[in-house]
């Protein structure tokens, strides 16, 4: 099986699939093993079984699966974890070989279990919108929040949180008038202040008159969060007449923004009632927050919000603070369990990256938009609530995710927009990358494209290689509220063997793009601590060992240096990663950073290796089908349209000649029907592209010569810059357009790892 | 001793001449009324003058005369006192001829507005302290004006004399020199130019006749302000209601009736010119804003529970036009008590709704109106509980648990807060003032929160265990209330009194905010309140009679700068017989109840009773030694002068009040609340809440209760004594508050029949009642009594009826006996002891 059928069928792909034995080969291998793994990964011919899964006695607790040793005579199975033997339960009495249970098939590798015990609560959407935006673009919002009602289940429990200079929680159940209880913006409410504020708790009640019991709406969180079908009426009309946030805001001030309160007010609302139950807080940020706790810039406009030089030079005043507030939040949500989604709709920044740890530790969703008008956000908000095929919300709640491996194998972390569940068991391992020290994890929230990268290290006594033939299991365990209420249990258990030192069958289990991605996602998690140039260093050191280790070369020949097929585009990948916008930040704001990065860790390997590596395709009149070009700057022509997907963007680029023709309104005059083509097809496909994308991309459609087409160039790799002549000699005319970067171009970066890999003198 | 015209007859015999219906037609049975025959032709009501004894002695004739006061001592041990003697208008003003520039029946105020404890003046300072007479004025100058009043002539022209050296307004008493170009001003005596205007009709741009202008016409007199009277555009009437809405409140019946109220007042609250602002802001342990954009069916509500740190939710739209707004306005009054019908929240945030409405209106100015049922537990001001009935009545200290706080029963009189006095002064700062409707069955600690409403211009209202199951608590607080919103209260008021040369306003007490020495702030004027200034005589004064002049400068409630002139004139005498002649016993007793009060705030509860005795006694005294022939020596009679005869009963109902009375059985809120009461009610109210009248129903005269010329005839008060209570009777007995009908254990059935329709006394319950109207003359006769004490009083009052069982509930019969003020109650003395007891210390003292 290939890796895209294993992915296919488990949802993951590994860097190696198959191990080195021992600790010291692993080391040699350079790129740690390491899964990408898709927990909710939609598998159409395998729907859910409705029972519940066997499973070994605790501590292990590993769940009986196709690589389970199995006597149908003794009604036993043995575990290859902890190699305990467990009788099977009496309702597996007619067990027999012929006569298997469907987790005992080798196709379900991967199985998911509805579990009996439905989840106490249905699924709460916590709604979180700001209200200081112009009446333009909080017409649009509204007008999104109001049709989403009509695409979340009857069932699902809602609240409403409006802000601006003040924070107010609209109590939905509350049927005589509209009401809501108002926060001050400018204060930090602890989180008991907070619930004895919206009358959580029964303190300062009359005693009930005896026979006559409190009216259950009288206090509590239901009057707040009420199922839709129960309060969708008075919810619209709330959000059709929502108005601005009716505070005067001066000519030279932004407008007061206590985002941070009305983050810590929904964060402490939810905790009251609802910890450890599937909730969403769904952010609606038109700008910064400018008030109170969770501030990242004051309200005068002369003060400009911070740049990645500020922080640099830590002369932000407003983002420590700011960052520690909103991690405090972020820790106590995702304790929760309750997922924080971030969208926005404003040109400038508005805090992301003061606020990324609330989606990044709840695998909230994060969708940049320039303005809540855009269909940025209105497609990208409302494909949240796309459905499978029973109507169901695609969409885990409260999710914990166990990784078990066989003893051979420990745990080292995982990266991803979880927290640790801080299961310190036997699978834990001593080193650490990512969120380590633990074998399981929290994951608020999950989508079908949720991706984890789980790390880990080979661990074998020293001098005590494995025996040939052996091999290695790992079993993850997903539990999750899926949205219809009930409680599931998606296992994958994968097996690979180990191979001894020198084998030639590790090189050759290599899946260099699952790998690049696994090392994309390494160095973004160094990057958010340490200094980018570490980070370049470490992953050229890496690179350099790695080609050290697998490619072939004579020492000190950098022409011999030869790479096989299965490594061959891994240094283009890492060429590519290391201009990127997830590594090279300063032509980025800092809160586009952190959006990018929050989505590199959300996909799946060929959605990030699109990050990683954009994708080009030329379309000319010669072809009938668009090709695929080189991401560089030699695929700029005149007579050609490209179309760039780097999945933050889609852009449309019309070469010279062909915008020139388009304007003089070719595309509509008789006998050039095959021009109208040309420019229809990049659009169409173009359109393809948006279909399952999450956030919708940015659309661009530019000229050559055209100031948008800065995207496009951005993303080239720099062949023909303005100060390099070709290392080819001199380009031909017309073959390419020179680009003015500083940056080293893919060429010259191959001819230095060449050297470098062989040991040859770099000059 | 015994006046035998105050002998009581049985029922039966009810034509005795004697029962010739005391009270005069046209005449309110009132303190305020001046001896002044023509203020007596009240065109409106019409009809001829009855000659009334009391007042004959009296009268305009006199004033020219410039007779001396009459004099003539009386024994007090020798008589009986007579009710009928309080209504005595005050000893005659005998100004010198010539005092005034006009004469004219108006040119002195009316004792209604402005009276004194003497209405003649020493002239040095050793006289008055030798005469032992506490000078002192006694003013309500905004007393509101009721139909066939005489009206206050309003001079708009802006033309505004005012003496350049003392700022005093040019009156009936200055002169005019050089030819009428000039006049010399009767304070200071400087002379000032006449305005050029004077003399000049601006609207018919003609030449004007300078002895009709008001000001020279009239003692009370308002000028509409020129520009520089204002320091801004004239403030709106701004209204906030802060409503409890706490569990306890919604019970109650509180919430409804106060939203009700309020909706059925909106087209009585001043809103002239429609420039009205109105707010409600609902509380319990969090607070209720409303957002009242206009057009609204429901008016979204804000909850604030932040109670530390109190905030507006909401820029605009909390404090709306009322006419503009009034849609949504009465859409929330209508559905009020409905929003929080299901709540069990207990109550408590006083002060945070308090912040909360002051930062609404501070930019403004106007009213918060509080209404509560619940003890401030919360927030600013909040509150403990430190009323234990142990200690009331003594003089034993209780400590507060884990507090380092004790009380004794008179510091239960004190403010427990500071908060109470902060917010006050930020309120009269700001022009906003505060009243307070209390409403708490428990202890809700009144001598704290009046503070506010006391340094504020407001006014403390108290509903003791008030509940709308009980009709009659329902609509006591409507009328009460809604008379309060309809009245024409003025905003952002500051009072300056003036005197001539020679005299000096030492003292002012009342509800205002002090400014500076002399300038009293009153965020808003009400009206209706009483004031006592005391008065030094700092220097010989030269001139034959002295000025007393108030300036009151206010913004109406229909949005006009004005002021008002309140002027008093007063003759000058070097002779103590004068002096005690000209005595207002009236107005002296109004100074020793506002006196006493302040002493028991100063002091304590027993030196302010001390204090009463002392300086009776003390007067007593001088008088014997100067005015009797036995000075010296020992004396069987208590002399005092006529017009002075009913003052030592006076001190006694004082020493007997509620607010002041030792005993062990009155809680604090009540004795605060007495307290509130004694400080700011005109005598018109205050003399009966200090000597409540005695009525005798069952054998009243044919005309009682029936309508004479001037209204319902009212029977003869009987002394407030239970000699005067016949076993078979029915009395009433009323201190302007209360009204208790006192039935007889031997009462006929005919006589329960009559009144309350039922078979016998046995059927009748005691307490509140609203008495039935039965088609038969007596029930109406009686009712028709009640109706007139009601009504006949200026002030928002509506008085319980309580119906009063010789043999039934012990605590009410305890309650309304102690009315009886010249019975012996609890350890206090009966009158005939109490004159003893002076006689005593008199003789013992020379
Ligand atoms: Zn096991
Ligand atoms: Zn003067």
């Amino acid at each position: 099986m290939n890796f895209e059928d294993v992915e296919e069928r488990d949802g993951l792909r590994l860097s190696w699939n198959v191990w080195p034995s021992s600790r010291v080969e692993a080391t040699r291998t350079v790129v740690p093993i390491a899964t990408l793994y898709t927990p909710l990964k939609i598998r159409e011919s395998l729907p859910p079984v409705l029972y519940e899964p066997v499973t070994c006695k605790p501590p292990c607790r590993a769940v009986l699966n196709p690589y389970c040793q199995i006597d149908v005579r003794g009604k036993l199975w043995i575990c290859p974890f902890c190699l305990t033997r467990n009788a099977f339960p009496p309702h597996y009495k007619d067990i027999s070989s012929s006569n298997l249970p469907a987790e005992l098939l080798p196709k379900y590798t991967t199985i998911e279990y509805t579990l009996s015990r439905p989840a106490p609560t249905p699924p709460i959407f916590l709604f979180v919108v700001d209200t200081c935006m112009d009446e333009e673009d909080l017409k649009a919002l509204r007008s999104a929040l109001v049709v989403s009602l009509s695409l979340l289940p009857p069932y699902a429990l809602i609240g409403l949180i409006t802000y601006g200079t003040m924070a107010q929680v609209h109590e939905l159940g509350y049927a005589e008038c509209p009401k809501s209880y108002v926060f001050r913006g400018g204060k930090e409410y602890s989180p008991k202040q907070i619930q004895e504020m919206l009358g959580l708790t029964a303190q300062n009640r009359a005693a009930p008159k005896p026979g006559q019991p409190l009216p259950p709406q009288a206090y509590g969180p239901a009057r707040f969060l009420l199922p839709i079908s129960q309060c969708e009426f008075q919810l619209t009309s709330i959000l059709e007449q929502l108005p601005r946030d009716p505070w005067p805001v001066a000519a030279d001030k932004r407008p007061l923004r206590c985002t941070g309160v009305a983050l810590s007010v929904a964060v402490g609302l939810l905790e009251a009632a609802f910890s450890g139950t599937g909730a969403r807080i769904m952010v609606f940020s038109g700008g910064p927050a400018t008030e109170g706790p969770g501030a990242v810039v004051g309200p005068e406009l002369r003060e400009p919000i911070r740049s990645h030089h500020d922080i640099e030079k830590d002369s932000v005043k407003h983002y420590k603070r700011a960052l520690k507030f909103y991690e405090g939040l972020a820790k106590r949500a995702s304790n929760n369990g309750h997922a924080v989604d971030l969208f926005t709709g404003c040109l400038d920044q508005i805090g992301l990256l003061e606020m990324k740890s609330l989606p990044n530790s709840t695998n909230g969703v994060m969708v940049l938009a320039d303005s809540f008008a855009t269909a940025i956000f209105k497609q990208s908000f409302l494909r949240i609530f796309d459905k499978d095929e029973e109507g169901n919300l695609q969409m885990g709640f409260n999710a914990t995710f166990d990784v078990q491996t066989t003893k051979e194998l420990k745990v080292s972390g995982l990266i991803g927009h979880a927290i640790s569940a801080n299961k310190k068991s036997a699978c834990v391992g001593e080193t650490e990358i990512g969120i380590g020290q633990t074998s399981a994890w929290k994951i608020c929230s999950l989508t079908p494209r949720t991706s984890q990268a789980v790390y880990f290290e080979v661990v074998t006594p020293a001098g005590q290689p494995l025996q040939p033939g052996s091999r290695g299991l790992i079993q993850f365990v997903t539990h999750y509220q899926h949205a219809s209420g009930q409680m599931r249990l998606r296992v994958t258990t994968i097996a690979r063997n180990f191979a001894e030192a020198g084998s030639m069958t590790i090189g050759q289990s290599f899946d260099q793009e699952a790998a690049a991605v696994l090392i994309a996602r390494i160095a973004v998690f160094k990057a958010e601590i340490d200094d980018s140039p570490d980070v370049l260093r470490w992953l050229d050191r890496m690179l350099i060992r790695l080609c050290q280790k697998f490619a072939d070369y004579r020492k000190e020949d950098p022409n011999s240096f030869r790479l096989s097929d299965n490594f061959s585009i891994y240094p283009q990948f890492m060429f590519h990663l290391r201009r990127s916008q997830f590594l090279q930040v300063f032509n980025n704001s800092p809160d586009e950073t952190a959006f990018y990065r929050h989505i590199l860790n959300e996909e799946d390997v060929n959605n990030s290796l699109i990050m990683i590596q954009p994708t080009l395709m030329s379309y000319t009149f010669d072809q009938t089908a668009p090709q695929p070009v080189l991401l560089d700057s030699v695929s700029i022509k005149p007579d050609v349209i490209l179309l760039l997907d780097t999945f933050f963007h889609i852009l449309i680029f019309h070469g010279e000649t062909i915008a020139q023709w388009r304007n003089a309104g070719y595309q509509d005059q008789e006998g050039y029907e095959n021009f109208k083509e040309l420019l229809e097809k990049p659009v169409e496909d173009a359109q393809d592209l948006f279909a399952d994308r999450f956030p919708i991309p940015r659309y661009v459609v530019c000229d050559q010569g055209g100031s948008q087409a800065r995207f496009l160039l951005s993303k080239l790799n720099p062949s023909t810059t303005h100060i390099s002549t070709s290392m080819y000699g001199t380009m031909p005319a017309g073959a390419g357009q020179a680009i003015f970067t500083d940056d080293v171009s893919l060429q010259v970066f191959m001819e230095h790892l060449k050297r470098l890999a062989v040991g040859a003198q770099t000059n | 001793f015994i006046d035998p015209s105050l002998q009581q007859p049985a029922f039966e015999s009810q034509h005795q001449p004697q029962q010739v219906p005391y009270y005069q037609p046209g005449v309110d049975p009132s303190h305020v009324q001046p001896p002044n025959p023509t203020f007596y032709a009240q065109p409106t009501v019409g009809g001829p003058q009855m000659p009334n004894p009391n007042q004959l002695a009296s009268g305009f004739s006199q004033m020219s005369l410039g007779q001396k006061f009459n004099f003539q001592t009386v024994n007090l041990l020798a008589q009986l006192p007579d009710p009928r003697d309080l209504f005595r208008p005050p000893p005659d003003i005998q100004l010198p001829p010539n005092s005034s520039v006009i004469q004219s029946p108006y040119i002195n105020a009316d004792p209604s507005y402005k009276r004194s404890t003497m209405n003649a003046i020493p002239t040095t300072s050793s006289l008055l302290n030798k005469s032992k007479i506490p000078l002192g004025l006694v003013m309500a100058p905004y007393r509101t004006v009721k139909e066939g009043d005489d009206p206050v002539p309003v001079v708009t022209d802006h033309v505004i004399a005012r003496c350049r050296r003392c700022r005093s307004y040019i009156n009936p008493y200055v002169q005019f020199v050089e030819d009428g170009n000039r006049w010399k001003c009767c304070m200071c005596g400087v002379v000032n130019d006449v305005p050029q205007l004077f003399d000049w009709d601006q609207e018919n741009n003609t030449r004007a006749d300078r002895w009709s202008r008001a000001e020279l016409n009239h003692a009370v007199v308002e000028f509409t302000a020129p520009q520089e009277y204002m320091a801004r555009p004239p403030q709106p009437p701004v209204y906030v209601f802060l409503i409890d809405v706490s569990h306890d409140a919604i019970q109650s019946g509180m919430t409804s009736i106060a939203a009700q109220t309020i909706l059925e007042s909106l087209d009585r609250i001043p809103n002239e010119n429609s420039r009205t602002k109105v707010a409600v802001i609902g509380f319990d342990d969090s607070l209720y804003f409303f957002s009242l954009s206009p057009g609204l069916v429901d008016p979204p509500m804000m909850v604030v529970s932040d109670l530390e740190d109190v905030f507006l939710p909401a820029p605009n739209d909390i404090l709306v036009n009322l006419t503009e707004a009034r849609e949504s306005f009465e859409n929330l009054l209508r559905r009020f008590s409905k929003l929080f019908s299901d709540s069990a929240r207990l109550g408590g945030a006083v002060g945070p709704a308090l912040e909360a409405g002051f930062k609404l209106i501070q930019s403004l100015g106007g009213k918060l109106i509080l209404l509560s049922s619940s003890f401030p537990t919360f927030g600013a001001g909040a509150l403990k509980n430190r009323e234990d009935s142990k200690i009331l009545g003594t003089t034993k200290v209780k400590r507060l648990k884990n507090l380092s706080l004790s009380y004794q029963e008179s510091s239960l009189l004190q403010p427990a807060s500071p908060f109470y006095k902060t917010f006050a002064i930020s309120c009269a700062r700001a022009h906003v003032s505060v009243d307070m409707f209390l409403f708490s069955s428990a202890y809700t600690d009144i001598a704290s929160l009046s503070c506010l409403p006391r340094y504020t211009a407001g006014q403390t209202y108290f509903y003791p265990a008030f509940n709308t199951v009980r009709s009659e608590d329902a609509r006591k607080f409507a009328h009460e209330f809604s008379t309060i919103l309809a009245s024409p209260i003025a905003f952002e008021t500051i009072m300056r009194i003036r005197a001539t040369k020679g005299v000096r306003l030492s003292m002012f007490h009342g509800n205002f905010f002090i400014s500076s020495s002399d300038l009293l702030t009153l965020p808003t004027l009400p009206v209706d309140h009483s004031y006592v200034i005391e008065v030094q005589i700092e220097e010989t004064i030269t001139s034959p009679f002295v000025l007393f002049q108030t300036a009151l400068v206010i913004t109406t409630c229909f949005g006009e700068r004005r002021i008002r002139v309140v002027n008093l004139a007063l003759p000058t005498t070097s002779n103590m017989s004068d002096m005690y002649a000209s005595v207002d016993e009236i107005a002296l007793a109004s100074y020793f109840a506002t006196k006493s009060v302040e002493k028991t705030l100063s002091h304590k509860l027993e030196d302010a009773r001390e204090t009463i005795t002392n300086r009776l006694v003390e007067i007593l005294s001088t008088y014997k030694n100067t005015m009797t022939s036995s000075a010296g020596g020992a004396s069987s009679q208590l002399a005092i002068c006529d017009n002075m005869k009913m003052f030592p009963l006076l001190c006694l109902g004082l020493l007997k009040h509620v607010a002041i009375r030792q005993s062990g059985q009155i809680p604090s809120d009540l004795r605060a609340y007495g307290q509130a009461l004694l400080t700011t009610l005109p005598p018109q109210q205050l003399i009966p809440y200090i000597h409540p009248n005695l009525y005798s129903l069952h054998n009243m005269p044919p005309e009682a209760g029936t309508v004479g010329d001037y209204g319902v005839i009212l029977p003869a008060p009987l002394p407030p004594t239970s000699e005067k209570l016949e076993s078979y009777g029915l009395f009433l007995i009323e201190d302007s508050q209360n009204i208790f009908l006192w039935v007889g254990r031997e009462a006929v059935p005919q006589l329960i029949q009559d009144v309350f329709n039922l078979p016998s006394s046995a059927q009748l319950h005691s307490g509140k009642a609203t008495l039935p109207v039965l088609d038969n003359p007596f029930s109406i006769r009686v009712n028709a009594i009640i109706g007139k004490i009601r009504e006949m009083r200026r002030g928002p009052y509506w008085q319980h009826v309580y119906i009063v069982k010789e043999d039934g509930e012990p605590a009410l019969r305890l309650w309304a006996l102690s009315s009886l003020i010249m019975d012996r109650i609890e350890q206090l003395p009966n009158y005939q002891q109490y004159l003893s007891q002076l006689r005593e210390k008199v003789n013992g003292s020379s």
